[in-house]
């Protein structure tokens, strides 16, 4: 229990709980009125989402730039196929996350072919995927898709959005493929240290293809949220995507040399991100401020996580 | 990796021996010499007036002069093997500082230029001293930087100017925006048609070569961005050497900052917001790696001219934005992987001598 306690997790569970309570009083209880609620939680999917995306690419030790360009491009994919295309609604939400993951796996077949640095190979398809999204409805917004999807973004079961239980859904499966599949355990492996990987008979480029793939794949999660809940898609989609992409997993304590996940962390942190937006928009703080702020508190929370590292390692050799 | 980790121990265990000299057609510089003459060729017979001085050549050199300056910011860190994801809100931070000394204290040009270039640094050097103090990744660092300095320039803009750019320049901006050599004339002869901020650009790129090729610092900090430990057993103060490329990154991204207020006519909110990808794209066509320990300045004013000239000929060709993106996305990765290919086949021929 007391092991537990110690954890990362704890921690950051206890501040989120904190925070959302403090916040509910000094809103004097409006944060917890239905509607905010329903609000706080319905765009607290999408974060989770791409924080997880952004997660299973770090757990080997590579980065994707492409999710946020990647979701927006799922996202105008899934409504044209739709709107102009007349397909019904779950075949464009299947279209859209086998489109995310045909573009994750291309992200993970050049890294492994080219052998060029991860981080380059996806700012270059970050690129053509950014063309690519304004290129199937230039700068025009679809609106007025399939009801039954849009009601699907909108409803709740006991109070929580449907599209947020999904994304804890979600995040399960994810946790569940890192801890108990043979797949996820060789994820971890080779980006844990590619040389013992192999010598285990581990193919790290396997590896990498499986992880840019899954990446690319809840990429097209998130793109299918955001179609169901915001009603209306543009071209600007997924443009503020990237560095909230990496700040969940990063104040979730995942390492970016990789070897880790920490599910449980990146879901808490996307949590704490939004506690901070709901902050700014029921006390009209400048939106600037927030961005400040969340900076302020990655490299707080990546200060904090090297102390502790340097506490652990200072008892264990003790 | 492993492969490589495994041949490079069993070669240097059996004999010292120089590293194989890679072929001249395997040099990316090379390859990017030919691919740059063959778009000039390309884009020339598409559109004559690519050629045109005044319409296309005289932007284009103030838009490479930009983009260089924003490469060799980058191109600094690289060198440790870190990276800089703030190179354009430091840019962004040095150009408020420089329009809020003119605006406020009514100082000069050179004056402005110099407190910016310094705001750069020392933004710069915070980065470093937080990478080398703490550990953490550079990417993360200047990744948080970068978040907490775009609501900070956007706050400081609105409160200071109630706009997001300063409505004056110091005298002389104007110069460097409009005018090229070709204006100055001593008696009879007129110098060449280059825009004034084109030797800032040539002379940033002189003095980063010259560090990383003769003086003891630069070579230092190579040193730490090829094997850290190895560098701090030789003595090298590795932490120092950390900060200070970091405030030199910085401080060239004041630069860049400066050079593009230049030209846009304006110290604005929005300066550095499209630095961060032709901050990668200019170093890493030229040839350096992500890893760290080598540079190449050459290939760096290389890169950026390749990148601006696509830009300036598809613009021609009046493509539109979303086209232009793909097709830079679609350019870099096929000449990384030409690059690529190149090296393996030079690589197996060498192992076949």
């Amino acid at each position: 229990m007391t092991r537990f306690l110690r954890t990362p997790d704890f921690t950051l569970a206890a501040i989120a709980l904190l925070g959302f309570v403090v916040l509910a009083f000094a809103t004097s209880g409006n944060l917890l009125s239905a509607g905010t609620l329903g609000a706080f939680f319905r765009f607290l999917a999408v974060p989770v989402v791409i924080g997880l995306s952004q997660m299973v690419v770090l757990a080997v030790g590579q980065m994707n730039l492409s999710v946020g360009a990647l979701t927006g491009f799922c996202a105008m994919a899934a409504a044209w196929l739709m709107l102009e295309a007349g397909l019904p609604a779950p075949v464009a939400v299947l279209a859209a996350l086998a489109l995310g993951l045909g573009v994750g796996l291309i992200n993970g077949l050049l890294v492994v072919f080219t052998r060029i640095n991860g981080f380059i190979v996806t700012l270059a398809t970050m690129t053509i995927i950014q063309g690519l999204r304004y290129g199937v409805n230039g700068p025009d917004t679809f609106q007025g898709y399939s009801a039954g999807l849009r009601a699907f973004g909108r409803a709740s079961v006991l109070g929580l959005p449907v599209v947020f239980l999904c994304a804890l859904v979600v995040a399960g499966l994810v946790g569940w493929f890192f801890a108990r599949t043979v797949a996820g355990r060789r994820l971890l492996a080779s980006g844990g240290s590619p040389f013992a990987a192999r010598l285990s008979g581990i193919s790290n480029d396997r590896s990498l293809v499986v992880a840019h793939g899954l990446s690319g794949l809840l990429a097209g999660v998130a793109a299918v949220i955001t179609v169901a809940a915001s009603g209306s898609v543009n071209a600007s989609i997924g443009d503020d995507l990237l560095l909230p992409s990496f700040a969940a997993p990063i104040i979730g304590g995942v390492a970016l040399a990789g070897g880790m996940v920490s599910v449980t962390g990146t879901v808490l942190a996307a949590f704490l991100v939004r506690l901070v937006d709901v902050m700014q928009a029921q006390f009209g703080i400048n939106p600037r401020w927030i961005d400040l702020i969340i900076g302020a508190v990655v490299l707080g929370a990546v200060l904090l996580g090297t102390v502790r590292q340097r506490l652990h390692d200072r008892g264990s050799t003790a | 990796m492993s492969v490589a980790t495994e041949e490079g121990r069993t070669e240097s265990a059996e004999t010292v021996r120089k590293p194989p000299r890679i072929p001249w057609w395997a040099n990316p510089r090379v390859g990017l010499v030919i691919l740059l003459i063959l778009l000039i060729a390309l884009f020339t017979a598409l559109r004559p007036a690519f050629l045109d001085t005044k319409l296309t050549l005289v932007p284009l050199q103030s838009d490479i002069s930009v983009y260089l300056v924003v490469g060799l910011a980058q191109l600094m860190v690289l060198s440790l093997g870190h990276m800089n994801m703030a190179v354009g809100r430091m840019a962004a931070m040095s150009a408020f500082v420089m329009g809020l000394v003119h605006d406020q204290l009514g100082a000069g040009l050179v004056v402005s230029l110099l407190l910016g270039l310094i705001a750069g640094g020392l933004l710069g050097a915070l980065a470093g001293l937080i990478i080398s103090r703490t550990g953490v990744n550079s990417f993360v660092v200047t990744l948080a930087m970068d978040f907490a300095l775009v609501g900070l320039i956007t706050i400081l803009y609105t409160s200071v100017t109630d706009g997001v750019a300063f409505p004056t320049l110091p005298a002389g901006m104007d110069a460097l925006r409009f005018d090229t050599f070709a204006d100055y004339c001593l008696g009879d002869v007129c110098g060449p048609r280059i825009p004034l901020v084109v030797p800032f650009a040539v002379a940033a790129a002189l003095l980063v070569g010259l560090l990383f090729r003769f003086s003891r610092l630069g070579r230092e900090m190579l040193m730490t961005g090829a094997n850290i430990k190895a560098a701090e057993l030789s003595g090298i103060p590795t932490k120092n050497r950390i900060v200070q490329a970091h405030a030199l990154s910085g401080l060239i991204a004041g630069l860049a900052g400066f050079l593009l207020a230049a030209n846009n006519g304006a110290f604005s909110a929005s300066i550095g917001g499209e630095f961060l990808l032709p901050s990668f794209l200019a170093p890493v066509l030229g040839g350096t790696l992500l890893a760290g320990g080598a540079v190449s300045v050459l290939g760096t004013v290389l890169g950026a001219t390749l990148t601006q000239v696509i830009y300036k000929g598809l613009n021609l060709l009046q493509f539109q934005l979303d086209q232009l993106q793909l097709y830079i996305g679609l350019v870099l990765l096929a000449a990384l992987s030409l690059d690529r290919a190149r090296h393996v086949i030079a690589e197996r021929r060498g192992a076949k001598l």
